[in-house]
């Protein structure tokens, strides 16, 4: 016993360096010590340090002008949202151990030093901009409370003020293209990587401008530290992860609200199929729920259908049910496919530009790309009609309601 | 970013040659008031967004030009290349050789089908060769057969090939007294159909223009070549560059985007008018001097009493008491009666510019009740002088301006509809006695709800 925990006493301070190290503006080991022991300074740090891992990444500039108690709202929601299973954290700015638990929940549920590293890739080459996944759950959004009834012209007022910013956006990106395609043809043959041949925004610039340049370097240096200490960190993980079953073990044993949660803290302490089994076991018991549930909606189904009589009406109505729901089924089966198919485009993806038939090595082409971005522009144009269609029945059935009422569509332009 | 204008028919192209003209020789002008930096700053943003280089340095206007017949065409061009300061692209033109007979369905269903794909082809050239496409204005008349009928045939096709583009139509508002008999009825198909496809109708009244040459301008004998050089004027002072925000000297690069965001997102009000001041020829410029109090004042007195001119304001007009009951919906006919604005943009240009006051056009009481000023006024600014107005202040309005006149064309153009007069005349052409309804019903919509903002 005694001689494990002296090994382990080196390599743990070591370990939480190198986590420190990979992860961005990471806490010294004293911090992660201090609060094992709940101490009250090192809440603060830790606070800032989930905000920077959880705060979407679009609105970094903004969000981070946040005072420290929002910051903690957003980072109590976004942990809410991703089911988080501790009971919501301590007030701001206590309780710098439920951080660190939070802090290593994150850690071991998703690849998140892989998906920080991501976020701050130090980009090269002029990028495809990033699209979102279909029905993707956004980030955790501060509602706003309307004050009273609005006048519905405002309302389209603000509609029609989006609708211009958007083909606003568009008009720039169009603009950004133009000139990039300007840049990547003028720079022609000038680089020296050979797949590559042209030089991109970033590459032009450092060319012009030698200071850019030794910012880049030490970006890149940056980045570089990280990767090596993440990679540091996979090797000693383990102690890490000892050293946090203390911390758990080190709380204050709370009511019987927490016991009856389920834990699903995955403190990983062995990988192997032990997981595996409990997956297995989880899908098996949902399979049979859902069948239970279709094997008892089809018997009420059928319950009801019995009642309808045979007649050849009968026959033609059953078939253009049978077509209209095997239409649906392939547009389903379609929309999965696309989405699973465009995974390739939410990488990050260099542009480059080059002669017609050329051997491209590996990457997508253009017209791949469009292909997928229209198989998913139809999709959406479908959930929208879809959408569109239902809420005017329901328009059309809440105005039946109303005997005094008239309906009159819009005409369509 | 770049502007790309149609002018169509013998109005568009006439005055989109003044319009061009007026807009080079102010950014070249030398009295500009500023210092030279902020010169080169302004006749550069110019530059990008009405005019592009050529190889021998002469920059050609970004625009297309079309009519039925060639004179009007051919009568530009010689005066553009005999100024030689800036002229148009070589092949930037297009026009045949029979006219359209003030015929706007033989504007639309003729003429517009049978030579879309060339005039098309023309314009895609013209944005081709834009680094970026802010929008299109079309310049059109719409009173006439070619500027009316195949004005709003090119609109709509505009709206079909640049869905992201904006569209901003410079409609000439024929006299009252015209001399084409069925203008009424031009007119209303005009504006009916333009309401469908375009984003923003900048209106420019022949009458008001014509008073104000006679009127504060002293011009005896006065020739369509003054209109247009006034409404020029005018439209030069709303588009020439400005600066991009409150205390920022970069200029702004999306005026056209900017203003239509501020003063059209509804879709039921896309009626603009243009006041400015001073109306004053500049001959009698060196003579007066101007405060920004003053020209302030003026110019919100002209915007709350409908005012065309500087001179021959009501002021016994004011804007209603709040807390007082609101002074009824109004009535056409009513003669005293109070302008509200959905929304306002007030442009100034000169010397002392920052210091000017805008306060009074925040008055909340100059607008509807579901705006609050903060989103229906905004001030654009330059210290750079326009045209050499050492200070010259413009009025985008979206109000209750030209309520009056729409009302009044819908309704002549109701009677002759009543007893069929001339109608065969558009039939023959395929537009129906339904095009006409469908027409009279929108417009009648949009007079209701300017009525009861």
């Amino acid at each position: 016993m005694g001689r494990r925990r002296c090994r382990a006493t080196g390599a743990l301070p070591q370990a939480i360096a190198t986590l420190s190290r990979s992860l961005p503006a990471g806490p010294s080991p004293e911090i992660f010590r201090r609060a094992k022991f709940d101490r009250p300074e090192a809440a603060p740090v830790l606070w800032q340090l989930l905000f920077r891992v959880l705060a979407p990444p679009a609105a970094d500039s903004t969000w981070s002008s946040l005072a420290p108690e929002a910051q903690a709202q957003v980072v109590k929601s976004a942990l809410h949202s991703l089911g988080y299973p501790r009971p919501v954290l301590a007030q701001f700015p206590e309780g710098s151990r439920e951080l660190l638990l939070a802090l290593s929940w994150l850690l071991a549920r998703g690849p998140l030093l892989e998906q920080l590293l991501d976020k701050t890739r130090v980009q090269l080459g002029d990028q495809l901009p990033q699209f979102e996944a279909l029905g993707s759950l956004g980030p955790p959004v501060l509602h706003v409370e309307t004050e009273g009834p609005m006048d519905l012209r405002r309302v389209q007022w603000l509609m029609g003020k989006l609708r211009f910013r958007w083909r606003h956006l568009i008009s720039s990106q169009q603009e950004q293209c133009t000139l990039l395609g300007k840049i990547h043809l003028y720079t022609s043959g000038c680089h020296s990587h050979q797949n590559l041949g042209h030089l991109s925004v970033t590459e032009t610039e450092m060319l012009r401008d030698p200071e850019s340049s030794q910012q880049l370097l030490q970006a890149l240096e940056c980045e570089n530290t990280r990767l090596e200490a993440a990679l540091e960190w996979r090797c000693c993980e383990l102690v890490f992860w000892q050293w946090m079953d203390t911390v758990l073990d080190a709380c204050p044993v709370e009511g019987p609200s927490v016991a009856s949660q389920p834990t699903v803290l995955p403190m990983i302490s062995e990988h192997g199929l032990g997981e595996l089994e409990l997956i297995e076991q989880e899908l098996q018991a949902l399979q049979e729920e859902l069948q239970e549930v279709a094997e008892s909606r089809r018997a009420a189904w059928e319950a009801q259908v019995r009642g309808l009589g045979r007649g050849p009406e009968w026959g033609t109505t059953r078939k253009a049910l049978q077509e209209s729901v095997e239409r649906e089924l392939a547009a389903l089966q379609g929309s999965w496919e696309q989405s699973s198919r465009s995974d390739q485009l939410h990488r990050p993806h260099r542009l480059v530009r080059s002669k017609e038939g050329a051997p491209g090595p590996q990457g997508l082409r253009a017209a791949e790309v469009i292909r997928m971005l229209s198989a998913q522009e139809a999709c959406l144009k479908r959930m929208l009609h879809q959408l569109q269609s239902q809420c005017q029945q329901e328009l059309a059935r809440l105005s039946g309601t109303l005997p005094d009422l008239i309906w009159i569509l819009a005409p369509r332009h | 970013m770049s502007i790309v204008t149609v002018q169509l028919g013998q109005c568009g192209n006439q005055i989109g040659f003044e319009v061009f003209d007026s807009l080079f020789s102010d950014s070249h002008c030398s009295q500009g008031l500023c210092s030279k930096r902020e010169n080169e700053a302004y006749q550069a943003s110019c530059k990008e967004r009405f005019f592009r280089e050529e190889k021998n340095g002469i920059p050609i206007a970004r625009a297309v030009l079309v009519d039925m017949e060639p004179k009007v065409i051919n009568q530009t061009l010689s005066k553009a290349a005999q100024a030689s300061r800036w002229k148009y692209g070589q092949h930037a033109c297009f026009c045949q050789k029979q006219g359209s007979g003030n015929n706007w369905a033989y504007g639309y269903s003729m003429h517009g089908p049978r030579h879309e794909e060339s005039i098309m082809n023309l314009i895609q050239k013209e944005v081709e060769k834009c680094d970026s496409l802010s929008g299109f204005f079309v310049i059109m008349s719409m009173a006439g057969g070619t500027g009316s009928g195949l004005g709003a045939f090119i609109t709509q096709k505009l709206q079909d090939q640049y869905s992201n583009s904006l569209k901003m139509n410079q409609i000439i508002w024929p006299y009252g007294t015209g001399e084409v008999i069925v203008q009424n009825y031009n007119s209303i198909l005009t504006l009916s159909h333009l309401y469908r496809s375009s984003d923003a109708f900048l209106i420019h009244e022949n009458d008001v223009v014509h008073k104000i040459c006679a009127k504060r301008m002293n011009i005896k004998q006065i020739s369509f070549s003054n209109i247009n050089q006034v409404l020029a004027h005018q439209l030069g002072s709303v588009f020439q560059p400005t600066y991009s925000s409150e205390g920022s000297f970069h200029y702004r690069r999306n005026p056209l985007g900017d203003l239509m965001e501020h003063l059209v997102p509804h879709p039921e009000f896309k009626m603009l008018g243009v006041r400015n001041i001073p109306q004053m020829s500049e001959n009698s410029l060196a003579y007066s001097t101007f405060t920004w109090a003053g020209l302030l004042k003026h110019l919100r007195q002209m915007l709350i009493s409908n005012a065309k001119m500087e001179e021959g304001i009501n002021w016994q007009v004011r804007p209603p008491l709040s807390g007082l009951p609101p002074l009824g919906k109004m009535s056409v006919n009513k003669e005293l009666h109070f302008n509200t604005s959905i929304a306002n943009l007030v442009i100034l240009r000169g010397k002392d510019v920052l210091s000017a006051d805008v306060e009074a056009f925040k008055d909340p009481a100059l607008y509807t009740s579901w705006l609050e000023p903060v989103d229906a006024f905004s001030v654009w600014k330059t210290q750079r002088a326009f045209n050499k107005y050492e200070k010259c202040a413009a009025l985008v309005s979206n109000s209750q301006f030209l309520v009056k006149p729409l009302d009044m064309i819908v309704g002549k153009a109701w009677n002759m509809f009543a007893s069929k007069a001339y109608i065969h005349q558009y039939t023959k052409f395929g537009i129906e006695e339904e095009d006409f309804l469908d027409s009279f019903t929108l417009l009648e919509q949009v007079v209701a709800s300017y009525c009861n903002v």
